[in-house]
């Protein structure tokens, strides 16, 4: 937490005493003023902590993202088919063709509607429920680690459980019928409100890591700002307004980016849940869309297309999200 | 913490991306070498009848027969996501050594199968069953059929005598199970298993197109006929008449799902492969019959797939004793997949056991019948080898079904849908 908390009287508070001046000089025996030899061995110091602390990583990061990144742009600029021998490099064709297309555009759509939900009612139900279980004790200890549980289970048995409380006959239906409702819903099986279900079992699942995140962020706020603001005559309401809530803008940072590049890429809640469906106007998503492209279809060039697409627009949105999120941190 | 947070974001948004674009690639492993030993990988998939255990016991039984070979099992996700994962697995080079029951389309124009020759198909009844361009990719062990089975106390208590053989007799008794407050039928349909809707629309493209036009599915692939055919529309009419959400228990069923509902009695009829008579027990055997999909004219049409059976790659890490071990594989199996699988083997000379259960012989009575005095056409969806439909077109058929069954699409929206993904698959 680099960012600084002005209180009513205008002095800094919190950020003051935490943050860092600039990087204080050590001067070192052979400094800039020094000699040829001296000016040589610090170049080669450098070049062999560049060898040992860079270079491992910086080709672990060209071999393992770089190049794949690469490799799949140059792939969405072919027509390459696995049941075809020969492929010709058709430059933006696939990009084009997919802009118009109108199941892709849809699975845009679905991403983006999935994504606006995840995010803002995660990081919600997130911060109340942190809130609540802001005390210690173990009955909090323990409700803490209760709601992180669906984080640590695979996507796949979370949607298997959602499944069988969201299927026609699932528990949730059954349960209203048993209360008098003639014709429930079908949760997953009616376009109306398929995505929406889908949408709350992803929240469901990420709801703990976006409360341990904001647990850790009230777990950084000085109890005496908020034992200060008390004596001030400050409400509940007051304090969290002016002290809490700026407090965990680094936290709200964190979740909102994390649980957006997330939901972007959701696929197997999607696969196990509805598969795509229902029908054909549905609940696929971009990513789940690239899978069945390049498999199901065999045609991994306009798959390729397709991640290219999703690289710039999860790019553009994250870059977007935190330049706006850092600028409520700076303003404060 | 800004700048640090935003590298962090940049570089997990290039390796999210870098994960989604993990479909192209490709490899060329198999097994693990080519010593005194060698191991082979086997993708099985499980349904109600074919179990883990089943997996487990005939595997070991093979490879009593198959000195030196050491399985490694592995399972598909579900029995319809299974072509999708091979193609998966082969995508990231692991594409298995041994495959049971996949679709050969584009691995074996790609050149990833190993072709089974003249004298190693010698022993089954259908030798050139699937065939691309001549060459045989899958082992054409059983002949598998679509019928309808029906729970006999449901029709009694309807009214219904004896089961309908033409169309409007079929309608009728769907009213007649309606008015007694019977479901008419369970059909399933739900994510990831929609395979119940896509056999019973099989069963009606059976009669009304292939019976009429046996070279309907070249003319279609040749471009000289599409989904607007008035024969297709006829199926797509009666399929939307037939199995509306009205008339079914519960679309949104996984195959699963659907066939336990039929056995707990929450439906009259369950159009269904002929595997499905290995399902019920022995009170339930009694309780069920079957008859083949009314026709218009109440003559015998039956949809048939002959194939099924192995597949081996060609990069497999000892392709002969692959090849080997599917052979035996698949005639060790003959008894077990007519017993717990219900199949049809396609073995020359082949007698089923005795005492395989009621229901299979009477499917089995319905296939000879429809061999001898009937017709026997393709299966909609099932056809292998030269021609077929595009990779991928099926399960864009699947969805487009299910929006057919649940009303939101009438039949011209449904064969237009068909139309355009089948343009767009074959480009």
């Amino acid at each position: 937490m680099t960012n600084s908390v002005r209180s009513r009287t205008g002095t800094d508070t919190a950020g003051e005493r935490s943050r860092p001046g600039p990087p204080h000089r050590t001067p070192t025996p052979s400094g800039r003023t020094g000699g040829p030899g001296g000016h040589r061995s610090r170049t080669w110091s450098s070049a062999g902590a560049f060898a040992v602390f860079v270079l491992p990583t910086l080709t672990l990061f060209t071999a393992m993202v770089l190049a794949p990144i690469l490799w799949t742009l140059y792939t969405g600029m072919t027509d390459e088919r696995a049941t075809r021998p020969e492929t010709s490099f058709v430059a933006l064709d696939n990009y084009g063709f997919l802009l118009g297309d109108e199941e892709f555009r849809h699975s845009m759509w679905n991403t983006v509607v999935i994504t606006v939900i995840v995010v803002l009612l995660t990081n919600l139900l997130g911060l109340a429920i942190a809130l609540l279980l802001r005390r210690q004790g173990r009955l909090y200890s323990l409700l803490r680690g209760v709601f992180f549980t669906p984080v640590i289970l695979s996507a796949v048995v979370v949607s298997v459980i959602g499944r069988s409380i969201l299927a026609d006959d699932g528990l949730l239906n059954s349960t209203l019928v048993s209360m008098g409702v003639a014709s429930p819903p079908g949760w997953l099986t009616d376009p109306s409100y398929a995505i929406y279900s889908v949408s709350g079992i992803m929240v469901w699942q990420m709801l703990g890591f976006a409360v341990v995140v904001y647990l850790a962020g009230l777990a950084g706020i000085p109890a005496e700002l908020e034992e200060a603001a008390s004596l001030d005559g400050a409400g509940p309401w007051q304090q969290f307004r002016a002290i809490t809530w700026p407090m965990l803008a680094s936290a709200l940072t964190i979740n909102t980016v994390m649980l957006m590049i997330s939901t972007f890429k959701v696929y197997d809640q999607i696969a196990v849940l509805t598969n795509g469906g229902p029908g054909t106007n549905g609940t696929a998503t971009v990513a789940f869309e690239v899978i069945r492209t390049a498999f199901s279809e065999q045609r991994p060039g306009l798959a390729s297309a397709m991640a290219g697409i999703m690289l710039v627009v999860v790019a553009a949105a994250s870059v977007t999200t935190l330049k706006l999120l850092q600028r409520r941190e700076v303003d404060l | 913490m800004g700048k640090r947070t935003n590298g962090v974001a940049t570089a997990t948004a290039l390796g999210l991306v870098a994960l989604a674009g993990c479909a192209v690639g490709g490899g060329d492993e198999g097994g693990d070498g080519s010593g005194g030993e060698v191991t082979l990988s086997l993708l099985t998939f499980e349904t109600p009848n074919l179990t883990a255990e089943y997996w487990d016991d005939i595997i070991a039984r093979t490879n009593a027969e198959v000195p030196g070979v050491k399985i490694k099992k592995l399972v598909a996700p579900s029995a319809e996501q299974r072509n999708e994962y091979v193609r998966q697995l082969d995508s990231t080079g692991a594409l298995p050594d041994i495959m049971v029951a996949i679709d050969p389309a584009g691995l074996a124009e790609a050149g990833k199968l190993t072709e089974f020759s003249e004298k190693e198909l010698a022993d089954w009844v259908s030798p050139t069953a699937n065939s691309f361009d001549g060459e045989i990719y899958q082992l054409p062990t059983n002949s598998q059929t679509w019928q309808v089975y029906y729970r006999k106390a449901d029709f009694e208590k309807a009214g219904i005598s004896t089961p309908p053989k033409r169309w409007d007799d079929l309608l009728a008794a769907v009213d007649k199970l309606k008015a007694a407050g019977i479901t008419p039928f369970v059909i399933g349909g739900g994510a990831p298993d929609g395979l119940g809707p896509r056999w019973t629309f099989a069963q009606l493209m059976a009669d009304e197109v292939y019976a009429k036009d046996p070279k309907w599915l070249d003319k279609l692939v040749a471009g000289k006929t599409d989904f607007s055919d008035p024969l297709f529309v006829n199926a797509v009419t009666k399929m939307e008449a037939l199995a509306n959400k009205d008339n079914v228990d519960n679309l949104s069923a996984t195959y699963a799902q659907a066939q336990d509902d039929f056995l707990a009695g929450k439906g009259a009829m369950y159009p269904m492969g002929s595997w499905f008579p290995a399902a019920p027990d022995k009170a339930q055997q009694k309780q069920i019959g079957v008859f083949p999909m009314p026709t218009q004219d109440g003559s015998l049409v039956l949809p048939v797939y002959t194939g099924g059976g192995l597949s081996v790659s060609d990069r497999a890490a000892d392709v002969a004793r692959a090849k080997k071990w599917a052979i035996e594989f698949s005639k060790l199996n003959a008894d077990g997949g007519a017993r717990y699988d219900g199949l049809f083997v396609a073995l020359k000379g082949y007698k089923p056991p005795a005492g395989l259960p009621p229901l299979y012989n009477a499917t089995l009575d319905v296939y000879d019948e429809a061999q001898s005095s009937g017709t026997v056409t393709p299966s909609f969806g099932n056809e292998a080898g030269i021609p077929a439909l595009p990779s991928g077109f099926i399960s864009k058929a699947d969805a487009a079904l299910n929006d057919l069954l649940n009303g939101r699409a009438d039949p011209d929206q449904f064969v237009t849908t068909l139309n355009e993904e089948l343009e767009e698959l074959s480009q």
